[in-house]
């Protein structure tokens, strides 16, 4: 939960960063993604790749279609993921408090606002890159070690390390910035508020 | 002879002081649990020893949010609060919030069994046969955003049920964050910094609610504050009854003391009266103790207020000095025949309260029976020698006011006072509503409720004070109740009667539900499952391996869950507390019909008390005139009796309806009022029935005393404690009444003997 709100977070920040504007309410960037991820005690990767949305105000929705469509829609409040077009996990801003901070630091940096990545991150510039390490062991330090992002205009490459060992890789193609806006089913999943 | 028992008295008065003193010593052995006024046959030790234990755990408990729009602002305030308890040791730490430490340690204790645990939506889910759901969830955790499984965990348990057990607990949530070990909450705008712990020490204790308002102080500027803890409403209940009854004591007692003085213009009458009344009371707290051991204090508040009655006597005594008797033998002789019949009618009065199976009642007519006697002898065997007052002639103005009264009652004044009582008697009883609610008889601060309920919103925690007792023959059978319980109060909380609940069962399954879990998770979702999940990750799965099963000690252990401890009253004992009960009855219709669990409502029980008081206070004040009746009826005849009864009878009838007419409630301290009222009216019936001519100085003694008793009680009426109000109220009302109607008495003819 944490992490990949942490995740989702350092996503639109760096977006708005490496935009020379902001990106405004209504604003919408959307791409496609490859995920993979290590786990530890097993010796494949587990992959996956489909498409994402990320609308200033409204929230990030992360459709996987390979190999299972599953659907994540992260809002203001909370996050609901379903597998198979059923929803199978939902929780609650309301119950979660980490949830809905991080999700004010996302709104902070959507709208350019550093300083609310710079309240849970130390962000150390590497290049082309740049990379994240968590302040504090209490929020994100649990779930995070450190993240790693290759950005050019858009966010092109993320590595995120767990403490556990286990780690993701994720590249995305294909981003664009639009006014445009979402269409019916994008928005209706956006709107069921984490229930 | 006189002399002798004179004597005899003040060697008992004496060693009753002494034995008083002695106690005293020691600490006086006062009893002030409500519940103990309760039948003996009423009480229940596991109710009572629960309800302590609840008790105890809610009372102590002590929250303040601060609230500013700068969050270091409200910490440094919640910091600074938090060290000046801790220095005045006034404060341990303790919250029913887990923090993260606990949290690892809860995880700890459970996850070697987790094979056994299920959370409540799993459970139904693999119930109905939609383990598939289950399966879909995992590939949505392992293939979702950020991926909420962990590599390890997968390993040991491929369908993350133990996450779902964990977030399922009833845990005290959640809209909290906890920042070294302080609660911080978000709200509109604001950041909430709490100070949680136990307050060491008794919050009703004078000294501590002292200490502790000192260490408190005042919030910095621009810090809003919010506070939950009974010693916040202590502090105002106690400071706001104890300025109001210190004033309203003072003024009745400086009331008091002027209008003796001005009538006498001497100070004896006075301090005799005094100490009649002091006698009466040690004496009667010296019974007290060598019958019961012990003394409730409400026995002791209200006997003490009967015994003021005594002061009457010596109100009659002295208003023999107006009269042409020349010396203390001759007016002892004068009022002698009158206060014995009043003392004895009002004792009679009183053991009727005797008669009833409430402890608390006999304690009261021990009490006040004795006061009563003793103050009665203080007066017949001491006041002739220490009474060196002389002879004094009756104001002439008074004297015609005694005329103009006696004229009244001769006439057809008692007539028309009959049918207008009568009018108003009937307008006012089609008004009377009865009130036994406990809450409404305290002053409860109206600002402190708002401050819970805001406390209770920001962190969703809001414990009910009342909650299910749960008993089994151990553990395991309380726990398996408490989950046919939990079946129950799902749907009750679905309509919204309650918003959740906290029973051990909820924390720790019994066995016998984690057998049944295991077996569930085996056959309808790892066995159809688990090669399909296995196929789908296209890695080798394996299944959780069936641990130890998980045990109440081993959560007690970790003391991860700072609630569980206060639920577990004794092996096989537990409570179920719930949270913000809003509809009672709904609530406690889920124990219906279920073996062991019990619905224990506190603050319904003592209402029930007052409800249980109240009708028995109005039955012993009909069963105490009839008692009275035959030593009336041997002294003034058949239609005397009429005479001598009638006024005070027609007094404490007509009070109820006059006070429903102002919208005042008839409550248990009515009752009480009412029966106060009722001794002391067949008081001043007797006391004109033995004067028969309605003389002056019987009037003034009469009046003096009505006079003292509306100063001393009916100022209650004042109280913002609206117990206190209603038995003030009662009493201004109904003494003045009995007190208007005695003369009708002085129609009773003395019967020649």
């Amino acid at each position: 939960m944490k992490r990949l709100l942490s995740v989702l977070a350092v996503l639109a920040a760096t977006a708005a960063h490496a935009q020379p504007q902001t990106l405004a309410e209504g604003q919408v960037i959307r791409g496609r993604f490859a995920q993979e991820r290590h786990l530890q005690g097993f010796a494949n990767p587990v992959k996956s790749e489909g498409h994402f949305l990320l609308a200033a105000g409204r929230g990030l929705l992360w459709v996987a279609e390979k190999p299972f469509p599953v659907t994540t829609a992260i809002t203001a409040g909370g996050l609901t993921q379903a597998v198979g077009g059923k929803q199978t996990a939902s929780f609650d801003a309301q119950r979660l408090p980490a949830l809905a901070r991080l999700y004010a630091a996302i709104g902070g940096a959507l709208s350019g606002d550093w300083g609310a990545l710079d309240a849970d991150f130390q962000v150390q510039r590497e290049g082309g890159g740049i990379r994240l390490l968590p302040r504090r062991a209490d929020m994100t330090g649990a779930a995070i070690k450190s993240i790693s992002l290759k950005v050019s205009r858009f966010v092109d490459e993320v590595e995120i390390e767990r403490p556990n060992g286990d780690s993701d890789h994720i590249l995305f193609t294909g981003q664009s910035l639009s006014d445009g806006p979402l269409s019916a089913e994008e928005s209706a999943a956006l709107s069921r508020d984490g229930r | 002879m006189r002399r002798i028992a004179a004597l005899l008295w003040l060697a008992v008065v004496c060693a009753a002081v002494l034995h008083v003193g002695l106690s005293v010593r020691h600490g006086l052995p006062l009893d002030s649990d409500l519940m103990a006024l309760l039948p003996t046959e009423k009480l229940d030790g596991a109710v009572r020893q629960a309800e302590e234990a609840i008790n105890a755990r809610l009372s102590r408990r002590l929250i303040v949010l601060f609230g500013a729009a700068d969050p270091a602002l409200a910490k440094e305030a919640a910091e600074g609060l938090e060290n000046r308890l801790r220095e005045a040791g006034l404060l341990t730490p303790g919250s029913d919030i887990p923090d993260g430490d606990a949290i690892k340690r809860l995880g700890a204790a459970y996850f070697p069994a987790r094979a056994g645990l299920l959370s409540q939506d799993d459970r139904r889910r693999l119930a109905e046969g939609h383990g598939e759901d289950l399966r879909d969830r995992a590939l949505g955790q392992i293939f979702g955003f950020g991926g909420l499984g962990d590599g390890r965990l997968l390993a040991r348990d491929p369908f993350f049920l133990f996450p779902a057990f964990l977030t399922g607990l009833p845990l005290p949530p959640s809209r909290v964050r906890l920042e070294e070990g302080r609660p911080v909450i978000e709200d509109k705008g604001l950041t909430w910094v709490g100070v949680t712990g136990m307050l060491t020490g008794d919050s009703t204790s004078l000294s501590v609610q002292k200490r502790f308002a000192q260490a408190f102080g005042t919030p910095p500027a621009g810090v809003r504050i919010l506070r939950l803890g009974a010693i916040f409403y202590a502090s105002a209940g106690a400071g706001s009854a104890l300025a109001l009854s210190t004033a309203i004591g003072g003024v009745s007692l400086l009331a008091t003391a002027l209008l003796l003085l001005a009538i006498f213009r001497s100070a004896r009458p006075l301090l005799l009266g005094l100490l009649s009344i002091g006698v009466g009371l040690a004496v009667a707290l010296s019974a007290c103790l060598l019958v019961f051991g012990t003394l409730h204090v409400a026995a002791q508040l209200f006997g003490a207020s009967l015994i003021g009655i005594a002061a009457d006597y010596s109100l009659l005594y002295f208003a023999q000095i107006f009269s042409p008797a020349a010396d203390a033998r001759q007016r002892l002789r004068q009022v002698l025949a009158g206060i014995t019949l009043g003392m004895a009618t009002t004792v009679i009065g009183y053991l009727t309260l005797a008669l009833s199976p409430f402890p608390g009642l006999r304690q009261v007519a021990m009490f006040s029976a004795v006061g009563l006697v003793a103050a009665y002898l203080t007066v017949i065997l001491w006041f002739p020698r220490l009474d060196r007052l002389a002879a004094k002639p009756l104001a002439p103005r008074l004297i015609r006011a005694a005329g103009a009264v006696e004229a009244f009652w001769r006439g057809r004044g008692p007539l028309l006072l009959g049918l207008a009582a009568l009018a108003v008697a009937a307008a006012g009883y089609r008004l009377l509503s009865i009130d036994d609610d406990v809450r409404h008889q305290q002053a409860l601060a109206p600002d402190l409720t708002i401050q819970q309920a805001d406390v209770q919103r920001l962190l969703g925690w809001a414990p009910s004070t009342q909650f299910f007792l749960v008993e089994g023959a151990d553990d395991e059978q309380a726990l398996q109740r408490e989950e046919a319980l939990a079946e129950r109060l799902r749907p009750a909380v679905a309509a919204g009667a309650l918003s959740g609940w906290i029973a051990p069962a909820g924390l720790v399954p019994s066995q016998a539900r984690q057998a049944s879990d295991r077996a569930l998770v085996e056959e309808r979702l790892i066995r159809p499952y688990l090669p399909d999940l296995s196929a789908k990750l296209g890695m080798p799965l394996t299944a959780p391996q069936a641990g130890p099963p998980l045990t109440l000690q081993a959560v007690l252990d970790s003391r991860a869950i700072a609630l569980l401890p206060a639920m577990l009253i004794a092996p096989g004992r537990h409570v179920v507390l719930l949270q913000d009960a809003k509809d009672l009855a709904a609530t406690a219709r889920a124990a219906d019909g279920l073996a062991g669990v019990r619905f224990v409502d506190p603050t319904g029980e003592i209402s029930a008390v007052l409800a249980a008081y109240r009708e028995r206070a109005v039955l012993l004040m009909a069963a105490s005139l009839l008692l009275m009746a035959p030593l009336v009826a041997w002294r003034y005849g058949a239609r005397g009796t009429l005479f001598v009864l009638g006024p005070p009878a027609l007094a404490i009838l007509l009070t109820p309806a006059l006070l429903a007419l102002i919208g005042l409630p008839f409550t248990f301290f009515t009752a009480l009022g009412l029966v106060l009222a009722l001794s002391i009216g067949v008081d001043y019936a007797v006391f004109c029935a033995e004067d028969g001519r309605l003389a002056p100085v019987t009037m003034l003694g009469v009046t003096l005393a009505m006079s003292t008793a509306v100063l001393s009680f009916g100022l209650l009426a004042v109280s913002d404690i609206e117990g206190m109000r209603t038995f003030g109220a009662a009493m201004l009302v109904a003494v003045p009444l009995a007190w208007a109607m005695a003369p009708l008495a002085a129609l009773a003819h003395k019967r020649k003997r």
